[in-house]
């Protein structure tokens, strides 16, 4: 079968370390392959040598195979880049493949693409069915939080204002008896102009990378001598990683910034969580259950020792209780090494709970693997990068659409074209922030204009 | 009564889906039988006097380019035509005819009189002759019994209908015709989706009591525009003007005094209305700060005085539609020839049916029309014509056909009314259509005339003058493309005066055609070799040549979906045997079973995972069935 567009994606988990491996399948592999690697592949031969990206800059150093079709794992011409593991260099390339004329791939596709053309057989067919299922949900999750905060509001913004402009577009040439003069009248120029600037805004903040170093936010609660500090500095320290603290005053929240394996997170300290009659202190009470509320995983720390309860209600009610998503909880049993427990991680119960020794490092990476899976970082390659690239990916090409649009309107006045353009814009944003169909649309106009005569 | 000749197509209703599909059955050679309830009314225009228009044109002239009737009778009767959109580019460009109805009706009438294999029999017709899941033929008021392999229905309004005029409502097909009682309860028997939809008239009005003096008058273009590509001005009958007028606030205060009158407003009618063409109560209603509203008085033809007002169509009783008619600037001493009124009717859910318009259920029967759901002499025109054709290929025991979206506006309304079906009227608008670049109006014939002369839809007349114009093009590229032209030299300097940069190497003409700045005039006479004579071959290469990044850039989008417009669907695939499938899209996928992948990915809701799995399952059984 005879696939047109090239496809890619991180084919390694991200953030696992060592090795990350970007693999494209398609027509443009060997294309890519002379100016990523600056000469011709042999087929199935490793090549070690500098990643290239467009500008002739090396993105990284590491091994290159090239499979041509049918023998290959798609049974299309296969590349595979093979890196250091880090998600900042593993993106840049992806990035430079897309702007080359590779597209994303959706969940799955690589086995999809490799069962249409006879590369898997039946059984394995099952399996594929499972993955794309699987990982397609945890595309969406990710897309989801992907889209969560100041971002996401800007894409709407965004997306509602070309959806305005659209609506008076496309009111004019369905509807011209309504009179409305597009081209001349200066307002779609303005919108336009205000709608590009816009999107190259959201872009230049993206490109700076501060989408890409949000990472999740974790709460870590429990009372006195829990185990807090000892367990951030096991979660930290396992990694040499990066530990700082931003937190103005020790009132204030706390919070420190570790990665895992790569990922970075957000380690959120409920330390001054009490009741207090002190009205600075209470300020910081507030603030830190501001956190809480916005927070993707709360690990509830227990001393072991203290009580035997597996119910986080019965540990801590007036916490529980105040908690907006109290399914976001796992609970961590410390200093097993003093209660006697063993070393386990049980994440079919309500909440989960991992037992564990902070300072003794029992049970840590449990909890490291606990906390990528949620984060969703695990056994799949449609992690919350790939969300991210989606979105910046979908937002570069929409710029480019609508400053072509922009052309069309100011200098050759041709509304139609415009209109097209729009319209493709549209299509593409939508990807981001769902699809908007012709129908709804006419909704739209039905609703701003009196249509009809 | 048997009747003793047996036919291929049957077709009931002679509205503008019925004289199509009739048309376009018997222009392929099959022997076809068009039964109406009223000879006299085949291809009356019931609603306003207009044919074309925005989106509507381009079906009229699809309709065209398949042999259809409509643009050529149009042409014959047409009283006032324009361009609208004129200034806005050539794909959304539309040509708008106000008809004269009794012209108009005298030339369908003429086609089909004289169309071979095409026989015409008055009689209402009351019940399908149905056997196991296949229809047989049908049996008329006084018990006539047709038979024929395919059935084609075209009952327009008349299924149910209901009219309303205020409060009091009867029975009635449209003003003045009786509805289709004993047929639409048969129907309804029939394991189809019904639903109820609504449309309303304006009040006609006698133009002797209308003041024209103070009304902007609304002529022809000049030269005046033709629907049909065979069409010549001079087929047209003599010009009118439409005239523009418009509500004020007294107009509003009169219905807004009388809304608890309005059979709308106090839940008498439960059909839904279109919102894009409201009742004047409902624009009232919506749109409260708006304190004024156009109204396009329409000629109903060269013979008669009345007028259509189009834009105050109501349903309020006859003593509000006079006041409010009344307060309206010229038309104070208005008499009205008729009342408005709304007209409730049924219409089977569109998603129960095949893309070749064929029922789901009942083999070998055909929808087509205002039954699907539709608005519209032009929509219903084009759904008669592929129903038509359809039937006759069922006849002739081939393969069905329908246009994708891409190849024509007949494929996207076929498309939007069985995958999304419709809550509304629906009417064909250019934003409906993504890829209105290449659906236009003047090149309705390139996309589809060679393919309806495959179906043998196109006659030899209009397939000479086709190719005559095909072979224009090309030959016109060709001399464009074969001259170059030189900086320096003297065409050079004639279109340096246009270029926004003066010409700095050697381009050919076609490559500086494409430069927003020149058009076709501007260089077509630096090329050596005669001029073509046709200014549509002209108009073309223009346009073409104007469009070509855009075209590309969608011809690539279209060869993206390819693949899954190409994978067929199995009629009888067992969707809950899917892996990997959420609920809802089971649902959905088994309540409107896609002909085909790339129809299944156009249902809202359904993901490209969701048509992954698709994927995956359909290779799958393939797998099955070779080693079985």
């Amino acid at each position: 079968m005879n696939h047109q567009d090239t496809i890619t994606a991180i084919a390694t988990p991200p953030g696992r370390g060592g090795v990350g491996i970007v693999r494209v399948s398609g027509p443009l592999c060997g294309e890519i392959a002379k100016s990523f690697l600056g000469h011709q592949p042999k087929p199935r031969y490793a090549h070690f040598g500098p990643f290239y990206d467009l500008q002739g800059q090396v993105i990284d150093e590491g091994i290159a195979l090239f499979f041509p079709g049918p023998n290959s794992f798609t049974g299309e011409d296969v590349l595979e880049f093979q890196g250091h593991g880090g998600p900042m260099l593993l993106d840049r390339l992806l990035e430079n493949l897309l702007l080359v004329g590779a597209r994303l791939a959706l969940p799955g596709e690589f086995s999809q693409r490799a069962f249409l053309n006879d590369k898997l057989d039946l059984t394995q067919a099952e399996a594929i069915a499972d993955l794309i299922d699987a990982s397609s949900r945890q595309a969406a999750e990710n897309a989801l939080k992907s889209l969560q905060g100041v971002f996401s509001s800007k894409v709407h913004e965004l997306v509602e204002q070309l959806t305005q402009l659209r609506i008076y577009v496309e009111a004019a040439i369905d509807f011209p008896e309504e009179e409305i003069d597009f081209i001349s009248d200066g307002h779609v120029s303005q919108q336009l102009f205000t709608i590009q600037q816009q999107l190259s805004a959201i872009r230049n903040e993206a490109r700076q990378g501060c989408l890409l170093r949000d990472g999740m936010n974790v709460v870590l609660a429990g009372r006195p001598n829990a185990g807090k500090s000892s367990l951030l500095n096991a979660l930290a320290g396992q990694e040499r990683a990066l530990v700082t603290d931003i937190a103005g005053t020790t009132r204030d929240v706390l919070k420190e910034h570790i990665h895992i394996d790569g990922m970075p997170l957000h380690i959120i300290d409920t330390a001054g969580l009490r009741e207090t009659e002190d009205l600075v202190e209470k300020l910081g009470v507030e603030r830190a259950w501001q956190e809480i509320e916005k927070a993707d995983r709360i690990l509830l720390l227990v001393d072991a020792q203290t009580t035997e309860s597996l119910d986080p209600y019965q540990i801590w009610p007036e916490f529980v209780a105040r908690l907006p998503h109290p399914e976001r909880l796992t609970l961590v049993r410390n200093k097993i090494d003093l209660s006697g427990e063993t070393e386990t991680c049980d994440l079919s119960t309500t909440p989960p709970v991992i037992r564990i020794s902070a300072k003794k490092k029992q049970g840590v990476d449990n909890l490291r693997q606990h906390l990528k899976q949620v984060m969703g970082f695990q056994n799949t390659t449609e992690g919350g990068f790939s969300a991210r690239r989606r979105h910046l990916d979908a937002l570069q090409r929409a710029d480019e659409i609508i400053a072509a649009g922009y052309q069309q309107l100011e200098l050759h006045g041709a509304g139609e074209l415009l209109a097209e353009d729009l319209r493709q814009a549209q299509e593409i944003l939508g990807e981001i922030t769902g699809a908007f169909s012709a129908d709804d649309l006419l909704g739209r106009i039905f609703g701003e204009f009196c249509i009809g005569k | 009564m048997d009747y003793p000749t047996r036919f291929d197509v049957l077709v009931i209703g002679g509205g503008h889906a019925g004289t199509e599909a009739a048309l376009a059955a018997a222009r392929m050679g099959c022997k076809t039988l068009l039964l109406t309830h009223n000879v006299e009314t085949l291809g009356q225009m019931s609603c306003n006097p207009a044919i074309g228009g925005i989106g509507k044109s381009h079906l009229v002239r699809e309709v065209d380019a398949l042999g259809g009737a409509m643009a050529r009778a149009t042409d014959r009767g047409g009283i006032q035509f324009r361009v609208l959109n004129a200034r806005k580019g050539p794909a959304v460009r539309a040509t708008r005819a106000q008809a004269d109805r009794v012209l108009y009706k005298a030339a369908i009438r003429h086609i089909l009189e004289n169309q071979p294999n095409l026989q015409i029999f008055q009689q209402a017709v009351d019940d399908l002759i149905v056997q196991g899941d296949q229809v047989k033929g049908v049996v008329t008021q006084s018990g006539i019994r047709f038979y024929a392999t395919s059935v084609v229905l075209t009952a327009g309004t008349f299924l149910g209908g209901l009219i309303h005029i205020g409060l009091q409502n009867h029975a009635g097909g449209r003003a003045g015709d009786p509805p289709s009682i004993a047929l639409a309860q048969r129907l309804r028997e029939l394991p189809l989706r019904v639903g109820r939809l609504k449309t309303g008239t304006p009040p006609r009005i006698d133009a002797r009591s209308i003041d024209f003096s103070g009304m902007e008058a609304q002529p022809s273009d000049d030269p005046i525009p033709v629907m049909s590509f065979l069409g010549q001005p001079e087929e047209h009958p003599e010009q009118v003007s439409c005239y523009i007028t418009h509500t004020n606030e007294r107009t509003h205060e009169i219905i807004r005094n009388n809304l608890d009158r309005s059979p709308m407003y106090s839940g008498v009618i439960e059909g839904i209305g279109p919102r894009y063409c409201p009742s004047i109560e409902d624009k009232i209603h919506r749109f409260a700060d708006k304190n004024s509203h156009q109204v396009f008085l329409e000629p109903e033809g060269l013979t008669t005085h009345e007028i259509y007002p189009n834009g105050i169509s109501t349903s309020l009783p006859f003593d509000v539609q006079l006041d409010l008619v009344r307060s309206i600037r010229g038309m104070e001493q208005a008499h009205i020839t008729r009342p408005g009124y709304a007209i409730e009717y049924d219409y089977f859910n569109p998603q129960d049916l095949q893309p070749t318009l064929e029922t789901k259920v009942i083999h070998n029967l055909f929808f087509a029309g205002q039954i699907n759901g539709t608005t519209g002499y032009e929509e219903a025109a084009a759904q008669g014509l592929l129903a038509g054709l359809n039937a006759g290929l069922r006849a002739q025991e081939k393969e069905g056909w329908c246009p994708r979206r891409d190849e024509a506006y007949i494929g996207v309304l076929v498309d939007d009314l069985i995958t999304l079906g419709t809550s509304e009227p629906y009417r064909m608008f250019t934003s409906r259509a993504e890829y209105r670049l290449l659906l236009r109006e003047d090149n309705a014939d390139l996309r589809l005339t060679e393919k309806g002369r495959e179906l043998g839809l196109v006659d030899d007349q209009r397939w000479a003058a086709f190719e005559a114009k095909r072979e224009g093009i090309e030959r016109e590229m060709a001399r464009l493309k074969d001259t170059f032209v030189h900086p320096g030299t003297a065409s050079a300097e004639t279109l340096n005066d246009k270029l926004s940069q003066p010409l700095s190497r050697e381009q050919t003409l076609l490559d500086l055609l494409r430069r927003p700045e020149l058009e076709y005039w501007d260089l077509a006479h630096l090329a050596p070799g005669e001029l073509p004579n046709d200014p549509q071959v002209q108009e073309q290469v223009q346009i073409q040549t104007k469009y070509a990044g855009y075209i590309e850039r969608q011809a690539q989008d279209i060869e993206r979906v390819r693949r899954q417009e190409e994978t067929l669907l199995p009629a009888n695939l067992d969707y809950s045997r899917v892996d990997g499938l959420s609920n809802e899209i089971r649902n959905k996928l088994s309540g409107i079973r896609p002909a085909t992948l790339a129809q299944a990915s156009r249902i809202p809701g359904v993901t490209p995972a969701a048509i992954s799995m698709l994927l995956i399952h359909l290779k799958k059984r393939d797998l099955v069935a070779k080693q079985a």
